[in-house]
């Protein structure tokens, strides 16, 4: 007798537990249909809104068509394959993303360690001021950047006002550097929220003994708050990471001449409509998505990273 | 032995800690061994390390400086959306609500560039998404806090993560459903899905408080078949958890633009797309009225989610 199970095994063993799902003898098989019944929804509107979507995006990258999906055609992934122009806009995306995941979660540690170790006036202000920025959206946001840096901005203003030079020359919103503000701007706050909650779970005990043993402040952050809040430290960077690649609406708004992925994406179908390779780039931002999450995700724990 | 209260080896206090003119009790469990921390404290007070000195106005400074950049800006724009003029370094000239009136159609205006269809669709679409995540949502985290299955940790980060970044699920969502793309079904669904991880997230942090099993078995020994049990016992325990995910959600649909921006055509215009006209090309003084209306959204939702015992937006859990 072989191992393996024919085909027409493996059809009715999946259909007699299917039927078992539907049609429950014991309490075990009722617990599976409860289950089933729960999570059929969400999954079923995954699907509609979700999976279905995205498999019909991969074959719009391979239609010949540009206003249907009709005809097969590897144009697009070629295009995307050979012309640098979408390696850089790739690579500009990774490496101002990261940046910004850098700058970010280091201004989090800092703003977490000084609300969870210090003492300070008006915390639960700080703290709502801190989390408030959560709800804003890209463009919302993009919009606070031109408040601080625009021509009419409070820093620009500020400068001018000390150095004489005109407020045009120093506007700095719709520069790379504006962008880079705006990201931070969005992030920070994510990156506080998940670092607050780790440091919330620091044993304190440990950085007292360090601390009566002689080490320095810094030495005691070193060499043992930083162990303890490195999976913190982890988690923020994965969803900020993540976080920071789906930024649109702040690129949008202010460009700066710099172009990240979700950006190119727009002007694809708004220039020309070339919806196969705004398709195709679409589909490797998934793929690269997904599989960042997944290795993410082997290092920490899916809820640390949630949101 | 006594150990002085200011023992000059706990001079420059606790790390991360509190400092010492804050919390003196921390001097108490180090009473033991005072002779040899004597000893260092010297030792310590000759090479007093930089951080001592600079480790804590730094980190407030950082605290300061992003709490600035964070802040100044939303309380300018509110702020200024009641100024007459924004020429100078300050707005100047209140108070007048001339921009107000102006986003959202009052007076002689006109009807076009009103605030109001666009915030009344959006009203409607966002409550219908919100509706739409309780029910798909509060299953999915009970069956994710209740049982353990098969294949239990992928549904979980499945639900919990936001599946793909709006723009994407926006270009897909024309190409499939070029009919319904632009409707208000296809809003509805576009926001229930992108938003639903809020629902799940709030919703399970508010099972895991509760004995789910207990709950439930004392419920069916009662009496109560399996959907009575969860409907009239178990839901209603949780519906602070619920309606703090509501909240969540309304408010982020009602704002949600990338997707809105890639999917919507005609009209009414949505909300977000009102605030994308006014942000790119209106004045800035009514581009910070029409954004204004935005912030008094959120603080509402932010004190409703206070009152009912819900942190803010952070999903993160106690």
């Amino acid at each position: 007798m072989s191992v393996r199970l024919s085909i027409g095994d493996s059809i009715r063993q999946a259909l007699s537990s299917v039927h078992t799902v539907v049609f429950p003898t014991t309490e075990r098989e009722r617990e599976r249909r409860r289950i089933a019944i729960m999570t059929i929804p969400f999954f079923a509107l995954a699907i509609f809104a979700g999976f279905v979507p995205l498999a019909t995006m991969l074959r719009m990258s391979l239609s010949e068509e540009r206003l249907f999906n009709e005809g097969w055609s590897v144009d697009a992934w070629e295009t995307l394959a050979t012309d640098r122009t979408y390696w850089w806009i790739g690579f500009n995306t990774l490496w101002f993303a990261a940046a910004a995941t850098l700058v970010s979660v280091a201004i989090g540690v800092a703003v977490a360690h000084a609300l969870e170790k210090y003492s300070l006036p008006f915390e639960r202000v700080i703290v709502a001021a801190v989390s408030f920025p959560i709800a804003l959206p890209g463009i919302v946001v993009a919009f606070m950047v031109v408040v601080l840096l625009g021509r009419q901005g409070l820093l620009t203003q500020t400068v001018a006002f000390f150095s004489g030079q005109s407020t045009i020359d120093l506007a700095t919103a719709t520069t790379i550097g504006g962008l880079f503000l705006g990201y931070v701007y969005s992030l920070i706050p994510r990156a506080t929220m998940i670092l607050r909650g780790t440091y919330a779970e620091v044993n304190t005990d440990a950085e007292e003994a360090a601390r009566s043993l002689g080490a320095s402040p810094f030495e005691t952050f070193r060499h043992v708050t930083l162990p303890e809040i490195r999976p913190g430290i982890v988690a923020a960077a994965i969803l900020v990471f993540r976080s920071a690649l789906a930024i649109f609406g702040t690129v949008l708004i202010l460009q700066g001449g710099f172009v990240v992925v979700t950006l190119r994406i727009d002007r694809e179908l708004a220039v020309g409509f070339n919806s196969q390779i705004a398709g195709a780039i679409g589909v490797v931002y998934v793929a690269f998505l997904i599989a960042f999450t997944f290795i993410g995700l082997r290092f920490v724990r899916a809820e640390q990273v949630a949101i | 032995m006594t150990t002085p209260r200011t023992s000059p080896s706990r001079d420059d206090s606790t790390t991360g800690g509190e400092s010492q003119e804050v919390e003196p009790s921390a001097d108490d469990d180090v009473d033991t061994g005072a002779a040899l921390e004597r000893e260092t404290a010297f030792q310590v007070a000759n090479r007093r390390p930089l951080s001592t000195l600079l480790g804590r106005p730094v980190v407030v400074g950082v605290l300061l400086l992003a709490l600035f950049v964070l802040v100044v800006p939303i309380v300018t724009t509110f702020v200024s959306s009641f100024a007459r003029t924004a020429t100078g370094a300050l707005p100047t000239g209140f108070v007048t609500l001339e921009h107000w009136r102006y986003v959202l159609g009052f007076g002689e205006y006109g009807v076009r560039a009103n605030a109001i269809p666009g915030l009344t669709f959006s009203v409607g679409i966002a409550t219908a998404g919100m509706l739409l995540n309780v029910l798909i949502g509060v299953p999915v985290a009970y069956a994710l806090s209740r049982y353990e299955f098969y294949a239990r940790d992928w549904v979980n980060t499945l639900a919990i993560l936001p599946l793909v970044p709006g723009v994407i699920l926006g270009i897909a969502f024309l190409r499939t459903y070029p009919e319904r793309g632009g409707s208000a079904l296809g809003l509805v669904v576009g926001y229930c899905l992108l938003k639903s991880p809020y629902m799940v997230l709030t919703v399970q942090s508010s099972f895991q408080s509760m004995d789910l099993r207990r709950l439930e078995e004392s419920a069916r020994s009662l009496g109560a078949s399996w959907p009575r049990a969860l409907l009239t016992v178990i839901f209603p325990h949780a519906k602070r958890g619920i309606l703090a995910g509501c909240i969540i959600t309304w408010t982020l649909a009602a704002a949600e633009f990338n997707f809105t921006y890639m999917v919507h055509t005609g009209d009414p215009e949505p909300f977000s797309l009102f605030l994308f006209r006014n942000i790119s090309n209106a004045p800035y003084l009514q581009s910070a009225a029409a954004i204004s209306i935005y912030f008094l959204i959120v603080v509402a939702a932010i004190l409703v989610l206070q009152t009912i015992g819900n942190r803010g937006f952070t999903t993160v859990r106690e």
